[in-house]
């Protein structure tokens, strides 16, 4: 966390909701943006969506922070924005997972930010969709009961260890309520941001540190707990015998792939015919190994997607919540995605300027590979 | 259409047959599927094993063939000349490599044998999905743009013009015959630079296949091998020209390194004190001195010293003509001030060649003294210069002269930069543009199209430089032949509009900028003349949107299966089976 953040508060002594909804009128009013991408519960109160706003008066079915995560957000901007920017300026409303998987996109193409201004909010997760769609009603209440303490239990197990559920970086505002009573933290972190601020007249001033201390308290705590479950995981799911027995279940619908807002290609390779060969060669692979799994691939295609997307992955857990044999592919991915993200430095979604990983060149990473190789243990003499 | 795989095993003398149990790799391999032939032959790449190949080819009616010899870097190009010579698309046929990478490595024959049928199982399960492939060809402009209009460029341009290929010579300053034209005499046979120079420049005009552009600069060079495109402006007159050439010479020349670095020779502080070229162009007749060799006082000096080496040490290399040029200067000095003493400072003496040795030889004959120094300074009075220098031993000494003249290093043009930019080629540690290959292509740059000759290089002679641009007419005229296009590599990467996502990766990884984003369709387009199918973009493509023909998916993945399959199977035979 950097330590030169500056906020301005707002009042809220409705609650959260109604706070960022009057926060969110007021700058329509003056103009700072032109329409609103925001979670909304759905006129058949059949579930939350995100839905793109322009009528003030639609905002009162408004949810910024709803109890399950639908459609991963940065999914929703890259079908808004992939072919180009809009002409309007839009402020989307984002957990800060959803953000930073939109700041990755925007890398790889996917996403023109030029005319959205990003804003995050802390978050207190999401519980499972299963658990929604059994009981809509006793989630929701249950969300509400949850919602008035940030460290809760029941969210997803993706979220109880999730360590970036404040501001990330790649936000344009962050609206901070960890530990606010009847009033929001207004975190600006871009001039976009900054310019929010100046129209309403509000004076982003130095102190919040209680605020931040409350966060950084937290963070270190989700940290230990993150690196506790990973090493559970591990020792779990780690080699093949353990990754086969990890993903049996896997009925091979690519709903992970589907729901995945890094998973940006237009076909997976695992979908298309590339991937598929005459039947004789099964034959030929079953007779070498004495049988053969099938649908073939499935494992193939977990190891496949781990390989494209770790280095971007931002443990938003859409993947699991879409797993309909409960396969914890989350927590997985989110094992491989700290150890790939940590060997390059990288955290997705930090910076729209950091590169990505694959995509540049330093000799160093050469160094170390002749390095590695210098460490692997000569071969036995015999 | 059924299979018909052609297998062929190179002895290559012993090298292979040695090492491997020939006939049990061909017992192995006859049996897989699709398998016509399988055979063994003494020296494949022999006129007769060419021979044999092309009948067995036309006599089995291949569709396929697999041949397992040595390098492809060696003689894939022989076979895939045989294929076509059989009427077989050379694409259709995979080269194994059991020489270097089976019978040379592999200590054991058993291993080697073993290790030999894998091989050669992958290159058969690989060329069932091979696919034909057919070479492209463009139009290509025959013409070529040389920049710098010293002797290099001028003697390219005159071999290159033709009455169908225009040579277009670009020249910054307003006279050709670049640094030559300063130099009164040149060694060993003591001729007038000035008159080389005029004898080209007028042949060159002569040459109405060459446009000369003097007082004109290259701005922009755009494009690839048979198709640059060139922007040229004239700097006097304010004009723009623009035209496409086929090729690009670069004969930029040098400069001299500057003294005035090295602060211990007093250049540019102490009177006559000069560098080789200001020593040069005082000798020519129609430099400020009219050619008379004289001191700041208007007093012919009586006696001269050189010192050699000048910035050798801090530029790390030597530039090889200083010491030749230096024995030239004595010749000019005695010549024209017969009493004149000459004094040498040097450390290494560089006299390479068949002709040099016998110059110095002669040179020291009529006059002039060599000290050998490793440390050499000059001071200076009212009285004159002061040469003090030290000997290796540590010894020191000191020499009084009225000229000193110092033979500071070569230098790479301080335009080199801005073309190493425009064109993409890289310069070396030392500041000179790089060689495609040292050794074997050395007038060529990494761009293919873009040569680089004369002392771009690297110091040069005359004459090596003069050699240069013979080797790049050569290599011009024999890659861009007018009417003839020019044949691409076949084995490009092509990027699928379907399956391309937009995210631009391969136009990160491509090392030849061959990728471009079309903004419209919002897709990544290769470039099938800029590809070279290195298949950086295919390895990179999440979405399998990028793919290198020949080098396909199902190409790889078989191959690699051909190679494991035989592993797996011996392994289970002990080990326990599982479902994977």
């Amino acid at each position: 966390m950097s330590d030169n953040k500056q906020g301005a508060t707002f009042p809220a002594e409705g609650g959260v909701r109604e706070g960022s909804l009057d926060f969110i009128r007021q700058a329509l009013s003056q103009g700072c943006f032109d329409a609103v991408l925001i979670p909304a519960k759905m006129p058949l109160s059949d579930s939350f969506a995100y839905a793109l706003i322009e009528d003030e008066s639609l905002l009162k079915d408004a949810y910024p922070l709803c109890p399950i995560m639908t459609v991963q957000g940065a999914r929703v901007i890259s079908a808004l924005t992939r072919r180009g920017k809009g002409k309007k300026v839009l402020s989307a409303w984002l957990r800060p997972c959803e953000v930073r998987a939109t700041v990755e996109l925007s890398k790889l193409g996917q996403i023109n930010l030029e005319n959205i201004i990003l804003i995050s909010i802390d978050c207190p997760g999401v519980l499972p969709l299963a658990d929604w769609a059994k009981e809509p009603e006793k989630t929701e209440s249950a969300f509400s009961e949850l919602v008035k303490g940030i460290d809760i239990e029941g969210v997803r197990p993706i979220c109880q260890i999730c360590d970036k559920f404040s501001a990330t970086g790649g936000e344009d505002l962050h609206i901070g309520t960890i530990g606010m009573q009847d009033s929001l933290l207004l975190i600006p972190n871009s001039p976009k941001g900054r310019s929010i601020l100046d129209n309403l007249g509000l004076q982003a001033a130095p102190d919040i540190s209680d605020w931040q201390s409350q966060v950084d308290a937290l963070t270190a705590d989700r940290k230990k707990k993150r690196e506790q479950a990973h090493k559970e995981l591990e020792s779990r799911a780690k080699g093949l015998d353990n990754l086969l027995h990890t993903f049996s279940t896997c009925i091979n619908c690519h709903n992970c792939m589907r729901v995945c807002p890094i998973c940006y290609c237009r076909q997976c390779f695992f979908d298309s015919d590339n991937s598929k060969f005459p039947f004789e060669d099964y034959l030929v692979r079953a007779e070498a190994a004495g049988g053969l799994r099938l649908p073939p691939e499935t494992l193939l295609f977990h190891i496949g997607r781990m390989l494209h997307m770790s280095l971007s992955c931002v443990s938003c857990g859409a993947c699991e919540d879409a797993c309909p044999t409960s396969i914890p592919v989350a927590q997985v991915f989110s094992l491989v995605g700290s150890k790939n993200q940590k060997a390059f430095d990288y955290v997705p979604g930090r910076s729209a300027d950091e590169p990505l990983p694959l995509r540049v060149y330093q000799d160093r990473e050469f160094e170390e590979v002749e390095q590695s190789g210098a460490r692997a243990p000569a071969p036995e003499e015999t | 259409m059924a299979k018909k795989i052609g297998v062929y095993v190179c002895e290559c003398g012993t090298n292979i047959a040695e090492k491997v149990d020939i006939n049990r790799v061909l017992t192995a391999v006859s049996p897989l599927k699709d398998v016509e032939v399988a055979q063994r032959y003494k020296l494949l790449c022999s006129g007769e094993g060419q021979d044999y190949l092309k009948q067995s080819i036309e006599e089995h009616n291949l569709t396929h063939m697999v041949v397992a010899a040595c390098s492809p870097k060696q003689h894939e190009l022989t076979f895939m000349n045989v294929c076509e010579k059989a009427g077989l698309n050379p694409y259709l046929f995979q080269l194994v490599n059991i020489r270097e990478q089976c019978a040379w490595v592999t200590p054991d024959g058993e291993d080697a044998t073993n290790k030999a049928i894998r091989q050669i199982r992958a290159a058969i399960s690989r060329v069932h999905y091979h696919t034909a492939l057919e070479k492209k060809e463009i139009e290509c402009s025959p013409d070529v743009l040389v920049i710098g209009g010293g002797i290099a460029g001028i003697k390219a341009s005159q071999l290159l013009a033709t009455p169908e290929r225009k040579a277009y010579l670009v020249e910054k300053t307003s006279s050709l015959g670049g640094k030559v034209r300063s130099f009164s005499k040149l060694f060993t046979n003591m001729e007038s630079g000035l008159r080389l120079v005029e004898q080209e420049v007028e042949s060159l005009q002569q040459n109405e296949n060459i446009e000369v552009l003097t007082e004109s600069e290259v701005e922009e060079i755009l494009g690839f091998l048979g198709n640059f495109e060139v922007k040229v402006v004239n700097k006097a007159k304010d004009k723009e020209l623009k035209f496409n050439v086929g090729a690009v010479v670069v004969a930029t020349g040098f400069e001299l390194f500057d003294p005035k670095g090295l602060p211990q020779y007093g250049y540019g502080k102490l009177d006559d004190v000069y560098t080789s070229l200001e020593f040069e162009e005082m000798s020519i007749a129609d430099g400020h001195t009219k050619g008379k060799i004289l001191l700041k006082n208007g007093k012919p000096p009586e006696s001269v010293a050189i010192i050699h080496c000048v910035g050798r040490e801090e530029k790390g290399y030597c530039s090889k003509v200083c010491c030749l040029y230096s024995l030239k200067f004595d010749r000019m000095l005695k010549s024209q001030l017969p009493g004149v003493k000459i004094s040498h400072f040097y450390s290494d003496l560089c006299l390479p060649g068949k002709s040099y040795q016998r110059f110095y030889e002669d040179t020291k004959e009529i006059g002039a003294t060599f000290i050998r120094s490793a440390k050499t300074g000059v001071t200076g009075n009212e009285k004159g210069l002061t040469i003090d220098y030290e000997t290796e031993a540590g010894s020191k000494g000191n020499s009084a002269a009225d000229m000193v003249i110092l033979l500071p290093a070569m230098e790479n043009s301080s335009d080199a930069q801005k073309f190493a930019e425009m064109l993409k080629i890289p310069l070396d540690e030392k500041n000179f543009f790089v060689e495609e290959h040292q050794l074997l292509s050395p007038v060529a740059s990494a761009v293919e199209g873009v040569f680089v000759i004369g002392c771009a290089r690297g110091p040069q002679s005359i004459s090596e430089s003069i050699v240069q641009s013979e080797a790049v007419a050569g290599k011009i005229l024999s890659i861009l032949v007018p009417g003839k296009k020019l044949e691409l590599e076949a084995r490009t990467s092509e990027i699928s509009e379907s399956f391309c996502t937009g995210c631009k990766t391969c136009i990160d990884v491509c090392p030849y900028g061959a990728i471009t984003f079309n903004e419209a369709r919002r897709i990544s387009v290769v470039n099938q003349v800029l590809c070279h199918g290195c298949g950086n973009c295919a390895a990179a493509c999440p979405s399998g949107a990028a793919t290198l023909k020949h080098f396909t998916f199902p190409q790889i993945y078989q191959e690699l299966a051909g190679v494991l399959r035989q592993e797996c199977r011996e392994k289970n035979r002990e080990c326990n089976r599982k479902l994977i």
